[in-house]
């Protein structure tokens, strides 16, 4: 799946599912990330898209929280990217 | 995230109508257990029906508000209580306050308690967090 041009923001590729709560605003993406997290399976990972600016420092605030895994974040233009691997 | 967040709402007007379902959806999203207590004009706001209105003379623009959070995918009152109950979040009536507005028990919207200061004190008790919305 890793191919050689991969830029390095695309090395978590190995995600089980995504969630797009592009256009979502706060408190929206981090509701709809809990309910999403909830139906997943321990270890698996998550790809989470966001546009919303206070979701730069909720999600990582929401893993902390939660005690589910922020294993990294990447801003691509104004969409933020997250992988979070499910406790 | 174990913890309680408590928070009482004393106006009913369209913000404090909002922060309250925002907070609550957020925490109970974050794993925390949510309670509401409403009293004076918050009480309205637990009515089924109610539209909450900005406040004062701004009253007049509430439609304008209203109009630019569905253009910005801003979920609505209805919509975000919706997902409040749907997130566990807990909404208490206060019983005096229902006396005094008049309000029965059939005005209020399905799932919520009605309860006296003691009752909502004790469960306020050993809470992390709590806020004042009035």
């Amino acid at each position: 799946m890793h191919g050689s041009d991969n830029t390095a923001g695309e090395m978590f590729l190995d995600k089980d599912e995504t969630l797009d709560a592009r256009g979502l605003m706060c408190p929206m993406p981090i509701v709809h990330l809990a309910k999403k997290v909830k139906g997943m399976s321990s270890g698996q990972v998550l790809e989470l898209l966001a546009d919303d600016v206070g979701s730069k420092d909720d999600v990582p605030a929401w893993t902390t929280r939660t005690g589910n895994e922020l294993l990294g974040m990447e801003e691509d233009g104004k969409v933020f990217r997250f992988y979070i691997k499910v406790k | 995230m174990a913890g309680k967040f408590v928070m009482v709402v004393s106006e009913g007007s369209f913000d404090k109508a909002m922060m309250p379902l925002i907070m609550g959806t957020t925490a109970a999203s974050m794993g925390m257990e949510v309670h509401v207590f409403y009293t004076f004009f918050g009480l309205k706001l637990l009515k089924k029906g109610v539209r909450p209105k900005l406040k004062g003379l701004m009253r007049l623009f509430t439609g304008m508000i209203e109009k630019k959070m569905k253009k910005l995918n801003v979920p609505g009152y209805d919509e975000m209580m919706r997902q409040a109950k749907d997130l566990g979040v807990n909404f208490y009536a206060c019983s005096t306050s229902m006396a005094l507005m008049g309000v029965k028990d059939t005005d209020l919207i399905d799932g919520v308690k009605v309860l006296g200061a003691s009752a909502f004190l004790n469960i306020a008790a050993d809470s992390k967090v709590q806020l004042f919305i009035g």
